[in-house]
């Protein structure tokens, strides 16, 4: 599902992000990506959906070779993938209902279908009875579940997590570990981003540790 | 790709950043309008140098008693002549005393009248020039019962020269005016795209093609350019209006006007904001 072949990868002024990192993500994984702020986690996840190009080496997702992968067939790569990250990224101006739907908007889903999908969705994340609210006034748990939503709600093969739970407290990091749990559960591979090791510990699945840019641990 | 998404998403754009929307509104309509006052001032200078320009003629005197139907019969066979005018000496009395006025009594001294009959020979655009008037007034001259041309030949190539410096400077002025009003444009349009980096961050995360993320932007572009080119065109009739006040034969083609207004405002609407999308699409 997601293969790195000695990828490398250097950012303007010689600073090396990622260097020589190789791994082997099947199908229905859950792993963790560790490591300290700054490690290069989430340099790993934007390779992946193609945000950033490897300065060398050889990626491959869903059996496609980003390097040959063509700029017009990004979008489409991109519908198969699900990314959710620690800053929710919601639109404010929107309300629950059109963040997710703006995702379905893109893909010219008709209106039937989408509001089966969305209706799935909501009731799946328990947010229905909020779907008039606007990001701000959700919790940040609620507005985590409301991106997760809009990743979900076109089905992806793979979910990338990029400290998803780095600005919620306890309960609600809990929760949304729950819901990623389950959707990896369900038939999604998960790719979560945290430099939280207890939360790790405490789930225990697969876990690229990455020090340095470097990768230091894969177990 | 849905037109109706697209459509939907540039009208959200600018319902919910009206204030960005009027601002960037505001700098389009007056880069227009600067674009337009322009064009008004061309227009009326070209109108005017082509009034000059059809007033270039050859008048031939000619001998008393000449048949001047025959003669006008023969200059019109000459080539680069579009017309002959017979004046009778009566009627150039007529129009040098309406033209004298009030020192009509100068013309008293004379007995009879003293102005010789004419004809006024108006010339193809091709001809209207030194060389022109000088091969087609020596032909006339051969012509018998014809007492003498006159014909302003050296003036005639000042005009022209005037004319040709006008239209180069005109040229250029024009070249960076468009240039500016593009650049403004396109720079009001980057500042809204800028506004919602996020917006179209998302779009590209979700999947969203660059022709998905363009039409939005693309259809705030086009109403802005054509609103800009509708307000730039109704200052521009009152610009006119001030102006015919102070200056008679103001000529103002106002239909050409209002389709240029707008279809300049479309065109630099579409042309900036692909310009400024162009970074973001990348």
């Amino acid at each position: 599902m997601i293969t790195f072949d000695n990828v490398t990868k250097v950012y303007q002024k010689d600073w090396v992000a990622l260097q020589d990192i190789s791994f082997f993500i099947d199908k229905g994984e859950f792993v963790f990506v560790n490591g300290t702020t700054g490690a290069g986690k989430s340099t790993l996840l934007k390779l992946i959906y193609k945000d950033e190009e490897p300065t060398k080496g050889t990626i491959k997702v869903l059996d496609q070779n980003l390097r040959l992968l063509k700029k017009k067939n990004l979008p489409k790569l991109r519908r198969k993938i699900g990314v959710i990250f620690q800053d929710f990224k919601l639109l404010q101006d929107r309300t629950l209902e059109e963040n997710i739907a703006f995702a379905l908007d893109v893909t010219d889903t008709p209106a039937r279908d989408m509001r089966k999908q969305m209706l799935e969705i909501l009731t799946y994340l328990r947010l229905s009875h909020k779907k008039f609210s606007f990001p701000y006034q959700l919790s940040g748990g609620e507005q985590q579940k409301v991106a997760i939503a809009r990743a979900l709600v076109r089905d992806p093969y793979v979910l990338l997590a990029d400290e998803p739970t780095g600005n919620l407290d306890e309960k609600s990091s809990q929760e949304i570990i729950d819901v990623l749990l389950d959707i990896n559960y369900k038939g999604t591979t998960v790719l979560m981003a945290t430099h939280n090791l207890k939360l790790i510990k405490k789930v225990k699945k697969r876990m690229l540790r990455i020090e340095d840019g470097k990768l230091a641990s894969d177990q | 790709m849905s037109l109706r998404i697209g459509i939907r998403e540039g009208f959200r754009t600018i319902t919910r950043n009206a204030s960005l929307f009027l601002l960037s509104l505001l700098v389009t309509s007056i880069a227009l309008f600067l674009l337009s006052l322009f064009a008004f001032v061309t227009v009326n200078l070209y109108h005017f140098l082509n009034i000059l320009d059809e007033k270039i003629e050859i008048i031939a005197f000619l001998e008393e008693n000449a048949d001047y139907e025959a003669l006008k019969s023969n200059i019109l066979k000459i080539n680069g002549v579009r017309d002959v005018i017979y004046v009778s000496s009566e009627q150039a009395l007529k129009d040098l005393q309406a033209e004298l006025q009030e020192t009509e009594e100068v013309l008293s001294v004379f007995e009879s009248n003293p102005l010789p009959a004419s004809l006024r020979i108006k010339l193809l655009a091709k001809f209207r020039n030194a060389r022109g008037l000088e091969e087609i007034s020596g032909k006339v001259m051969l012509l018998r019962g014809i007492m003498e041309t006159i014909y302003g030949g050296e003036l005639v190539d000042q005009l022209k020269k005037i004319t040709s410096v006008i239209t180069g400077f005109d040229i250029g002025l024009l070249l960076i005016i468009i240039f500016s009003v593009v650049f403004v444009i396109f720079q009001t349009i980057k500042l809204t795209i800028f506004a919602r980096a996020t917006e179209i961050d998302i779009m590209k995360l979700v999947g969203a093609s660059n022709s998905f993320i363009a039409l939005p932007f693309t259809f705030e572009g086009i109403v802005q350019g054509i609103l800009g080119g509708f307000i730039a065109f109704i200052l521009t009739v009152v610009t006119k209006r001030v102006a015919v006040s102070f200056l008679s034969n103001i000529y103002f083609p106002q239909g050409y006007f209002f389709v240029g207004s707008l279809l300049c405002g479309l065109i630099f609407g579409i042309i900036g904001s692909s310009l400024a999308l162009r970074k973001f699409l990348k």
